[in-house]
């Protein structure tokens, strides 16, 4: 029987990491923009993203699951994702890209505007251009500075990829609480937080390894 | 033919008026001190010739060349680049990059100003300047291994590398414990020794009498008294000038 739960959760988890890790490589970029757009000069492009961000970090993410699943069928009278699993899935990816992009957005601004307007006023009469000020100078410092509170946004995000299940996203939670109805046994349940236990632990070595590596300056 | 000639130079942050019309020149080779209350300006005049701030009016001229005049509208960023070359800046707060270690903050604008010259020469060029900051045991180091005097250093090395034609120094030892300030002021003794062309901010008076050619002093927005260090600083003319001074003799 372990073996069987084992199997059967590591499928289920296998969708949670999917989810996580795609989630991940879409929302740190879209962050970065979304940081650039939010500390724009012009009004025109901060104040819509701003509003955005407000409203993305003010409702919870469940809610915004739902109406990014069902929102399309409603407005648009067609269901943009299709049907089945692999619609499901693009729906729940969106949704948390557009989420975690939001929160991410806000560290990378903290970080940014943390930087002393010094360094930039060093840059720029050494004739450096803001793109070389940007990535030669500024970028790894504000990485450093978010290296904390963006792990604690993926430890997050790990747990998070659960909430999908509200549209019918397959992930590891399902996958133990099916065992409640097939064969009446609980612990599986009980058994999905040993892999979230263990993968955010993982993470948590991975970023205090960045951590120690960026240790060499101040 | 003066190496610097600027022509009334106007400044306003919102309402307030901090440049209400400079005007002077220097020539090659000199070091040229300004003094004066805070709020007289001379921050801001500084940044003003390394286009941290844009003048509002005015001209300035270096070598002949006309890099900015009041009428020219806006200028471009690389147009502001190529003009910001010929001043170097030596900031009150050093501002090194703390990634990179001392050697790798003086020879990293020189290889991104210039990707077709050979890396070596360009490090070479940088533990030079490096040595002759007293700094040769020093080029590996990350700047916040660094005490303010020897980082001040760097930003000095940092700041030669790009060869400039005027070298500003804005109060570079006023963020400086005072046992280290000696050491500052002392390659700064050097390089105006050599006749490389300075502007100096600074608080210090000895110093500036010590190291200047020419001593300009400032007040709520205008230069007051301009000429030799003797003459300012020992028979001041202006009666703000005469207050400033005797304040800072009776704080010393």
């Amino acid at each position: 029987m372990f073996t069987t739960v084992t199997l059967s959760l590591l499928d289920g988890f296998l969708g949670t990491l999917r989810l996580f890790a795609l989630t991940l490589l879409f929302s740190l970029p879209l962050g970065l923009i979304i940081s650039f757009g939010s500390m724009s000069r012009s009004v025109i492009l901060r104040v819509p993203i701003r509003f955005i961000i407000w409203v993305i970090r003010g409702t919870p993410l469940m809610l915004q699951l739902l109406v990014i699943f069902y929102g399309p069928g409603i407005f648009l009278g067609r269901n943009l994702w299709g049907s089945g699993s692999g619609g499901r899935f693009m729906a729940a990816l969106v949704a948390f890209v557009i989420n975690y992009a939001c929160y991410f957005s806000e560290i990378f601004r903290g970080g940014i505007q943390s930087i002393s307007k010094g360094q930039y006023e060093a840059a720029a009469v050494l004739g450096l251009t803001r793109t070389q000020t940007f990535f030669k100078i500024i970028l790894l410092q504000v990485i450093k500075r978010i290296v904390p509170p963006v792990s604690n946004e993926v430890i997050t995000l790990v747990k998070d990829t659960s909430l999908a299940r509200v549209i019918a996203f397959y992930e590891i939670i399902w996958e133990g609480e099916r065992f409640i109805k097939s064969s009446g046994i609980i612990w599986p349940l009980f058994y999905t937080g040993a892999f979230y236990l263990i993968f955010s632990g993982l993470l948590t070595l991975m970023f205090g390894f960045i951590e120690k590596k960026l240790d060499y300056f101040r | 033919m003066a190496i610097l000639e600027v022509k009334d130079i106007k400044k306003n942050f919102g309402n307030v008026e901090i440049l209400k019309g400079i005007s002077f020149d220097m020539e090659k080779g000199q070091t040229l001190s300004i003094l004066g209350s805070s709020g007289s300006g001379k921050t801001t005049l500084l940044r003003c010739l390394n286009f941290l701030e844009i003048p509002d009016d005015g001209e300035i001229t270096v070598n002949g060349n006309v890099l900015f005049d009041g009428s020219c509208g806006n200028l471009s960023d690389s147009e502001l680049n190529k003009s910001r070359l010929h001043f170097g800046m030596v900031f009150q707060q050093f501002n090194l990059f703390p990634q990179y270690t001392a050697l790798e903050n003086v020879t990293l604008a020189p290889e991104l100003l210039d990707k077709n010259r050979n890396r070596q020469d360009i490090l070479e060029e940088g533990k030079v300047l490096l040595e002759k900051m007293g700094l040769s045991d020093r080029m590996n180091n990350y700047p916040h291994q660094l005490s303010g005097g020897q980082q001040q250093r760097v930003a000095i090395a940092r700041a030669l590398a790009l060869k400039p034609d005027i070298l500003c120094f804005d109060e570079p030892t006023s963020a400086l414990d005072p046992e280290l300030t000696g050491e500052v002021l002392k390659v700064i003794k050097e390089l105006a020794e050599q006749h490389t062309t300075m502007i100096i901010v600074t608080h210090e008076i000895e110093f500036a009498r010590n190291v200047s050619d020419e001593i300009l002093f400032m007040d709520g927005g205008f230069i007051v008294e301009r000429g030799a260090p003797a003459q300012v600083i020992d028979n001041p003319e202006n009666e703000r000038t005469k207050k400033f001074l005797s304040s800072i003799h009776r704080k010393a």
